[in-house]
């Protein structure tokens, strides 16, 4: 196979050492920014089947490096044994097309910031940035044909053979119903979501003798929390039940509108929902919004996401721009619901604690740290580590501690970037799995704010949504 | 005694109807031509009058299916873009006219298709492969020109034709979903290697 002797070569010729030089200054704005950059619908649906730029390569590149580094100093032929599995690893995980765009990405960030690559790679990993090629109607209408028994010409009363958007393993094409109803109809790719399942399913298989090397299991255990997800994400059923649980949180006073769905029209793999008229982030930006709109949406978002943290009790782990609607009547409409995540009894143990943490401070912060970061008594009294995870925290929280407009401004967003650099550079990246979610919802939420730029008492909409859900405040 | 044509049809028919029905209960391999016969309550001579042997009578049904599958895609006439997807349109109709035969494509097709066996085999099977093979010449001189529909481009389509039915007719993926991906890439393909600029126009300047 090509693409495995391309990644034999990238393996043999990487980097002995990836130096210690610091990234450009803002180079790490940059990439944060980018996370609510992310290219979803645009109309252009470009994308390639197989794995051949110069960034994924990068990226798998330094991706075998930073597993390589992790067994340094073990006996020769053991270390010679669990390198044949990553090479293996690396080249299974260079063979998966739909993985192109989440290695990009690591590319893009690690070409930058060499140092972050395991908090990236799994970041990345988590936000389900795949990609499967177009789709034409013809193959389009069989698929559905066999998912809802007949054809998209028959089921609805118009079907636009053009996708106008792109989605996570497949596309979106708008659509009206019989009654009149304009929808917007997901369709996935056939047979990808098995196909990703069998490749993790190699790849764990693949990792499985490194078990026991420093933080390992942590990566493999969030490696499998993605899988599991996947399989959540590619069933279009559990995204309706997503969706339900977040519009019976809210109320029409709100004003966010989450897509009705239309589950007769609807299958595992084929999605049918409202379609919301507006623009996107970039194009609302364009128009050079008032200052009191930006702080009218910028309110909306932070609603949402308190909402639905604690009265839905789940993360809303994909708040990139492209899933937020700007509606002209003012309204705030959020779409995609497939990479969402409702609280286990234990999560939200980790919630509650971390609202403790978050209100008290102290000996809750502590805890919270110890059980978020999974450190062992030994680690947790580490006060170096506790000090270093903790003011990651209270950079998160200075917004909500804040009782004023809050300004997401670039120096906020560096002082963020640095500390969650030392952490990596440290290796303290162990972690729950939802722990990484709440990240990307956190980070996200941070970035939509500096793209706004609002003036809002982020403190005061978080204190009453506390006081909502009954959680105090 | 003579039959009259439309005695000899009905016949032929009940003798399609009765193999039909008998492949899906009892399997292709698991039919005899004499089942076939008691099944159409004829002579098991008379079978032999319409149809050489199981294979041509299994890949008669065939072809009908395919021949129903060609119509119903010509006459549609969506004006597709692409000679990728006009190709792939052409494979999913014949498809779904032949999904009620599945379980019998492949025994069928392994004799009356084969690419290593003989033409005169089934001559159902070659002229449906020719018809097939006509409205795909069609497809990429529309598209690429005269020029692009050699004898050879014709064969490496019908190879990944064959391998396609092949792979569908063992397909036990959910509706064989994994067919479509399958037929969509190989499609795909076939369109590049015709797209692909020839050997000539790399090394042109060098000459």
């Amino acid at each position: 196979m090509k693409t495995s002797h391309r990644m034999s070569e990238i393996l043999d010729a990487l980097p002995a050492d990836l130096g210690e030089e610091a990234a450009p200054e803002g180079s790490m704005v940059e990439l944060l920014r980018s996370l609510a950059h992310r290219p979803v619908p645009t109309g252009r649906l470009v994308r390639l089947w197989a794995l051949g730029s110069l960034q994924a390569k990068i990226a798998a590149g330094y991706l075998a490096y930073w597993l390589k580094s992790g067994f340094t100093g073990e006996e020769e032929k053991e270390r010679r044994k669990k390198q044949a599995h990553v090479d293996a690893a690396i080249k299974l995980l260079g063979g998966m097309g739909y993985l192109r765009g989440a290695i990009m990405k690591v590319g893009q960030a690690l070409a930058q910031y060499p140092k972050i690559v395991p908090e990236q790679y799994v970041e990345v990993l988590s936000s389900l940035y795949f990609e499967a090629p177009p789709m034409h109607f013809s193959l389009l209408r069989e698929f559905v044909r066999n998912e809802l028994g007949a054809d998209p010409e028959e089921l609805f009363d118009d079907f636009e053979t053009e996708a106008f958007a792109a989605a996570s393993l497949g596309q979106v094409h708008r659509a009206r119903l019989k009654s009149g109803e304009p929808v917007a109809v997901k369709v996935q790719y056939p047979n990808i979501a098995r196909a990703i399942a069998a490749d993790f399913k190699n790849m764990k298989a693949l990792l499985a003798p490194l078990r026991g090397t420093r933080d390992w299991q942590n990566l493999v255990d969030q490696i499998e929390d993605v899988r599991t997800t996947l399989e959540i994400e590619t069933d279009y059923t559990r995204e309706i039940e997503f969706m339900e649980r977040a519009r019976s949180a809210l109320a029409s006073e709100d004003d966010i509108v989450i897509p009705r769905s239309y589950p007769e029209l609807s299958s595992r793999r084929v999605l049918t929902m409202q379609y919301l008229e507006g623009v996107h982030l970039t194009e609302f930006l364009e128009g050079n919004p008032s200052q009191p709109q930006r702080d009218l949406h910028a309110a909306q978002i932070t609603l949402l996401t308190f909402r639905l943290f604690y009265e839905a009790r789940m993360s809303y782990a994909d708040p990139n721009p492209g899933n937020f609607i700007f509606m002209d009547d003012g309204r705030l409409g959020l779409i995609d619901f497939g990479c969402c995540r409702v609280f286990s009894d234990d999560e939200q143990e980790l919630m509650e604690l971390g609202l403790a943490a978050l209100l008290h401070g102290g000996d809750a912060q502590t805890q919270m740290i110890k059980k978020a970061s999974l450190l062992t008594d030994e680690e947790a009294k580490d006060e170096k580590r506790r000090e270093a995870l903790g003011s990651v925290l209270d950079w998160f929280w200075e917004p909500l501690r804040y009782d004023g407009e809050f300004e997401f401004d670039d120096e906020y967003l560096r002082r963020g970037i640095e500390l969650m650099s030392e952490l990596v550079s440290r290796r303290y990246v162990r972690s729950m799995p939802i722990a990484i979610w709440n990240n990307r919802l956190f980070y996200g939420y941070r970035a939509l704010m500096y793209r706004l730029g609002p003036r809002i008492n982020v403190k005061r909409l978080h204190d009453s949504e506390l006081q909502r859900a009954g959680l105090g405040g | 005694m003579r039959i009259t044509a439309k005695a000899r049809e009905e016949v032929r028919e009940r003798i399609l109807s009765a193999g039909k029905s008998l492949f899906h209960r009892k399997g292709f391999a698991g039919t005899t031509t004499r089942d076939i016969s008691r099944a159409a309550a004829i002579a098991v001579g008379t079978l032999f009058n319409y149809f050489p042997n199981k294979e041509s009578l299994g890949m008669s049904i065939l072809a009908e299916a395919l021949e129903r599958g060609r119509s119903r895609f010509l006459g549609e006439d969506r004006g597709i873009p692409t000679l990728e997807e006009a190709l792939f349109a052409h494979v999913a109709s014949e498809l779904r006219e032949m999904r009620p035969h599945r379980s019998f494509v492949g025994p069928v097709l392994e004799t009356a298709m084969s690419p290593f066996g003989p033409s005169q085999v089934s001559s159902e099977g070659e002229k449906a492969r020719q018809d097939h093979l006509a409205t795909v010449a069609e497809m990429i001189i529309d598209r690429f020109g005269l020029d692009a529909a050699t004898s050879v481009t014709l064969q490496l389509y019908w190879s990944l034709y064959l391998g396609v039915l092949a792979f569908w007719s063992r397909d036990d993926s959910p509706h064989q979903e994994d067919t479509l991906a399958m037929l969509d890439q190989a499609t795909r393909l076939f369109v590049a290697s015709l797209s692909a600029p020839a050997r000539d126009d790399h090394e042109g300047g060098k000459r």
